[in-house]
């Protein structure tokens, strides 16, 4: 298959040092900002798609894992909720997209929108887990609400990862 | 041992990272006496240190991203629209806003009042000072309906500070900060008020439900439960003053877990998705101006007066009775009372005396005085007249007495 490929042969990307710092943050600004001028029709999720973005682009599972439970625990930080249930989410999102971007070509739009789509499914099945399992919480659920999540996360993927992409540094 | 974390450093790294964030999981979530789980309402020292952080991140970049769309819609605004009279509606808003909190406040006070007949300090209650507050931003996940406002402890502001629109109530101060102050939603899950229906005066808890909605729980199945029927606040939660609305009644559904129970849907006042601007109680102190303690005074003042006068006016009628004449003076002959003076303008009539005394006239017929029949049949029309004059106690049997055989007459006739 034309997306498969050995490790070796998949190319590493790397970005502006700055951008590392600049997309995340802006991102969770974003995330917190947006729903206010939207409403209750914010359904998508900044710092996930840029976790999957830097995982994928990096291909390395311990950048995209640290990735992850920043991302994770900086979004927790600004609930009210405990600290970790999105920073275990996210971490785990980091590790998979990471570990999937060294067996896979990732620059294939169809890949991408189907990975940040299931992705955003899992995320949202581990905070439940977290949610009822592990820590015994009642917290009512609508899987619609992270349908629609998982579908808007994939049309933003759509259009961000380019432009990103576009900023990584060639040799 | 060192090829096993070098060939699974990755699996290593992120077992570290889970095991830690599940650790810290279990430190701020703790068991009730029930037996359920809950979260610490409080944070500890370091979670709470790391929200600091968070905030300290991204609430200046918010900030400016409100100051820079609010600025621009309004100068945009203020160019194109007449500056003075947007100034005066923005003043005249806020005075508006003030007179519909008190207006709630003292529709409450009065429907109290009607019940119970008594209206007691109602001065004392109700009198807010609020802070005006922006929203700025809000937790960005679905399952926390928490925002942040502008202001923090710098400007005054405490855990459990009630939050309000002129709409309606909006949450609750959670977490405060030097400069902002993260506010609880009332469509959060986590979140409840005390809440009473206007009319049908039932009481119950408000929260949120999955999808953000608001509903009331723990009521028993009421037929009298419409919708359309106005919610406000109870005021018995300690955060949220009594008789400010909340909203209204939008459906009934049956409790899904308890069949006895249903669960209120309730469509909130204050627009809860796009907050602007809020207000928050930052006291429930009775706290006068100079302007309305003249008010009091003056009301005072002119309420003694009325009932002074109410009070003369009593004491001159009393004194006009007793100089007036009754209709029957025991200390004067019958002739004499003033039921016969003629100088009345309206003497009381008197029947008219008959012609021919006959068998029905008073005093005339022993049968009659003794409650016998006679067996005759007077005239119809004489004989109404008659018995007019007739003393009612002779004529009448005895309460519980047998009633007469009709032959009686018959047998007295033999």
């Amino acid at each position: 298959m034309a997306v498969l490929g050995s490790t070796m042969y998949l190319e590493t990307r790397r970005y502006p040092k700055i951008l590392y710092l600049v997309v995340p943050l802006a991102a969770l600004v974003l995330q917190a900002w947006l729903p206010r001028v939207l409403g209750q029709y914010a359904w998508f999720d900044l710092p996930l798609i840029v976790t999957v973005y830097f995982a994928l682009g990096r291909r390395s599972p311990i950048q995209g894992t640290f990735m992850g439970a920043i991302m994770g625990l900086f979004e927790d930080a600004l609930t009210h909720r405990p600290l970790g249930i999105n920073g275990i989410a996210k971490t785990a999102v980091g590790f998979l997209a990471a570990s999937v971007g060294v067996r896979i070509a990732v620059e294939n739009q169809t890949i991408r929108l189907l990975l940040n789509f299931l992705l955003s499914l899992l995320s949202s099945a581990i905070v439940v887990f977290i949610y009822r399992i592990l820590l015994g919480l009642d917290l009512k659920w609508q899987w619609l609400t992270e349908l629609y999540s998982a579908i808007g996360n994939s049309l933003i993927a759509m259009v961000l990862f380019p432009v990103l992409d576009r900023l990584q540094v060639r040799d | 041992m060192e090829s096993f974390f070098t060939r699974y450093r990755n699996l290593v790294v992120l077992l570290a990272l889970l095991t830690v964030q599940i650790i810290g999981l279990a430190v701020q979530v703790r068991r009730t006496a029930e037996g359920r789980s809950t979260a610490n309402t409080q944070d500890a020292a370091g979670v709470r240190l790391i929200r600091l952080w968070a905030q300290g991140l991204v609430s200046p970049p918010e900030k400016a991203a409100h100051y820079i769309t609010t600025s621009i819609t309004g100068g945009w605004q203020n160019y194109i629209d007449l500056r003075h009279v947007r100034e005066q509606n923005a003043q005249l808003k806020e005075q508006v806003d003030r007179l519909r909190l008190a207006q709630a406040s003292l529709l409450e006070d009065a429907r109290q009042g009607e019940r119970l007949q008594a209206m007691l300090d109602f001065q004392h209650r109700y009198i807010y000072s609020t802070l005006p507050a922006q929203a700025i931003g809000s937790s960005g996940n679905v399952q926390s309906h928490v925002f942040y406002l502008d202001k923090g402890s710098n400007a005054g502001l405490k855990p459990d500070m009630a939050v309000i629109t002129a709409e309606g109530i909006v949450g609750k101060v959670r977490d405060v900060f030097p400069n902002t102050a993260q506010v609880l939603m009332i469509n959060d899950q986590t979140s409840g008020a005390g809440v009473i229906l206007e009319s049908t005066r039932i009481r119950g808890i408000l929260t949120g439900n999955a999808s953000g909605q608001l509903e009331i729980v723990g009521i028993l199945a009421d037929e009298r439960i419409k919708p359309g029927e106005r919610v406000l606040t109870a005021g018995g939660d300690l955060v949220y003053p009594r008789g400010l609305p909340v909203g209204v009644v939008d459906k009934v559904v049956r409790d899904p877990d308890r069949d006895a129970f249903i669960d209120v849907m309730v469509k909130p006042y204050a627009g809860l998705d796009r907050l602007d601007e809020v207000l928050v109680i930052t006291s429930t102190q009775p706290r006068f101006s100079a302007q309305d303690q003249h008010d009091i005074a003056t009301s005072e003042a002119v309420k003694g007066e009325e009932a002074q006068a109410i009070k003369d006016q009593l004491k001159a009628s009393e004194i006009m009775a007793e100089h007036l004449p009754g209709l029957i003076d025991p200390g004067l002959p019958a002739d004499k009372q003033p039921l016969l003076d003629d100088s009345n303008p309206n003497p009381v009539s008197h029947p008219p005396q008959p012609l021919h005394p006959d068998r029905f006239t008073p005093g005339s017929n022993d049968a009659a005085t003794q409650g016998t029949s006679t067996g005759q049949t007077p005239p119809q029309a004489e004989g109404a007249s008659k018995l007019a004059l007739k003393p009612p106690a002779k004529t009448q049997p005895k309460p519980g007495a047998a009633p007469a055989p009709a032959s009686t007459g018959t047998q007295k006739d033999q």
